[in-house]
C-alpha cells in the first residue's frame, strides 16, 4: 500500500524500481542480475532503438522479421523436441 | 468424429481389421511413460526465477527505506551517480538530498579522446573517486547507473575496488516507449 502511494506521488520514484541490493559485497552478481532483468524486460533494447530515429519502413521490416523469426523458432523448437525425445515407452521402436 | 474414432480404438471388440500379426507385445500404457525430462541446468544458463527464489532481500520493499546500513537509514545514504556514454564516463558523489560533493570523469582523470570511453579509464576513475570519497568521510553509498557503454560494469567494480561499500545498484537509464523523435541515423 505504501509502495503504491509512493508510486502515485512520484512518477519516477528513485530506489524502488530497477534496484538490486548487493549481497555479501558481491557487486558483480548484482550487476549481472540487474542487467539480465533489464535485458529480459526489453528496456535495453528500447534504449538502443531510440538512439537514432528509425524510419517507418525499417520499423515495418524489423517487426515483420521478428514475427517470422518467432514463428520459425517456435516450429523448430517443436521439431527438435520431437527428434530428441528420449522418454519412449518402447526404447527401440521398430527394432525387433 | 474424432471422439467416435477414439472410442473404436479404445474398444477391443470394435478394433479395426488388420492382417499382420501384432508386433507390440503389450498394450500401450500412457501411465508408464516417464515424466518430461526437466533437463540439467546449464553452466552458463541461469534460470532467473530460481535465482530470485533462492535469494531473499534482493529487491527493495516498503521497509527498505529505513533499513540501517552502517547506522544510516537507506534513504539517507549518499548516492554515487554514474553516467556512461560511449565516449566518456562521469561519476558524481552526492548526498541523499542530491547536492554534488565530488565529481570525476575520465577526461578529468587524464584520459583523452578515444581512451576516455574504455573500461580501463572508467575503472581508474572510479577508484580515484572512491579513495577521494573515503577521505571526505563517505563510506557506504548506493549507486545509480545511467546509460550503456563499456564502462558500465567497470565503474561499479572500480568503486568497490577503491574501498567504498556499495549497498545497492539502481539502473536509471532514460528509456521511453514514445519518445520525441531522435536524431537521424548516422551515415558513415
Amino acid at each position: 500500500m505504501f509502495i503504491t502511494a509512493r508510486l502515485l506521488a512520484n512518477r519516477h520514484p528513485q530506489f524502488i524500481a530497477r534496484t538490486v541490493f548487493v549481497q555479501n559485497k558481491n557487486v558483480d552478481d548484482a550487476c549481472r542480475l540487474i542487467n539480465r532483468i533489464l535485458g529480459k524486460e526489453g528496456i535495453l533494447e528500447r534504449y538502443r532503438l531510440n538512439q537514432y530515429y528509425e524510419k517507418p519502413f525499417k520499423t515495418r521490416r524489423r517487426i515483420n522479421h521478428e514475427r517470422c523469426k518467432a514463428i520459425y523458432n517456435e516450429d523448430m523448437e517443436r521439431k527438435i523436441k520431437f527428434v530428441l525425445r528420449k522418454n519412449r515407452h518402447e526404447p527401440f521402436p521398430g527394432c525387433y | 468424429m474424432l471422439s467416435a474414432l477414439r472410442n473404436t480404438l479404445r474398444n477391443p471388440i470394435l478394433r479395426l481389421f488388420h492382417t499382420t500379426s501384432s508386433q507390440a507385445t503389450e498394450k500401450f500404457d500412457h501411465k508408464r511413460i516417464p515424466l518430461d525430462d526437466e533437463g540439467v541446468q546449464g553452466e552458463k544458463i541461469v534460470d532467473l526465477d530460481s535465482v530470485l527464489k533462492s535469494k531473499q532481500n534482493l529487491f527493495p520493499t516498503i521497509e527498505s527505506d529505513d533499513m540501517l546500513f552502517d547506522g544510516t537509514p537507506y534513504k539517507n545514504l549518499p548516492i554515487c551517480n554514474i553516467r556512461i556514454s560511449h565516449n566518456n564516463t562521469i561519476l558524481t558523489l552526492t548526498d541523499a538530498a542530491g547536492s554534488v560533493k565530488l565529481i570525476k570523469s575520465c577526461g578529468i582523470e587524464g584520459f583523452k579522446n578515444a581512451k576516455k570511453g574504455t573500461n580501463i579509464a572508467a575503472q581508474t576513475t572510479a577508484i580515484s573517486l572512491a579513495t577521494k570519497a573515503i577521505d571526505r568521510g563517505f563510506k557506504t553509498v548506493r549507486v545509480k547507473v545511467r546509460g550503456l557503454g563499456p564502462g558500465r560494469l567497470a565503474a561499479v567494480k572500480g568503486l568497490q575496488m577503491g574501498g567504498l561499500d556499495i549497498v545497492s545498484i539502481t539502473d536509471n537509464t532514460r528509456v521511453s516507449w514514445n519518445p520525441p523523435r531522435p536524431r537521424k541515423v548516422r551515415r558513415l
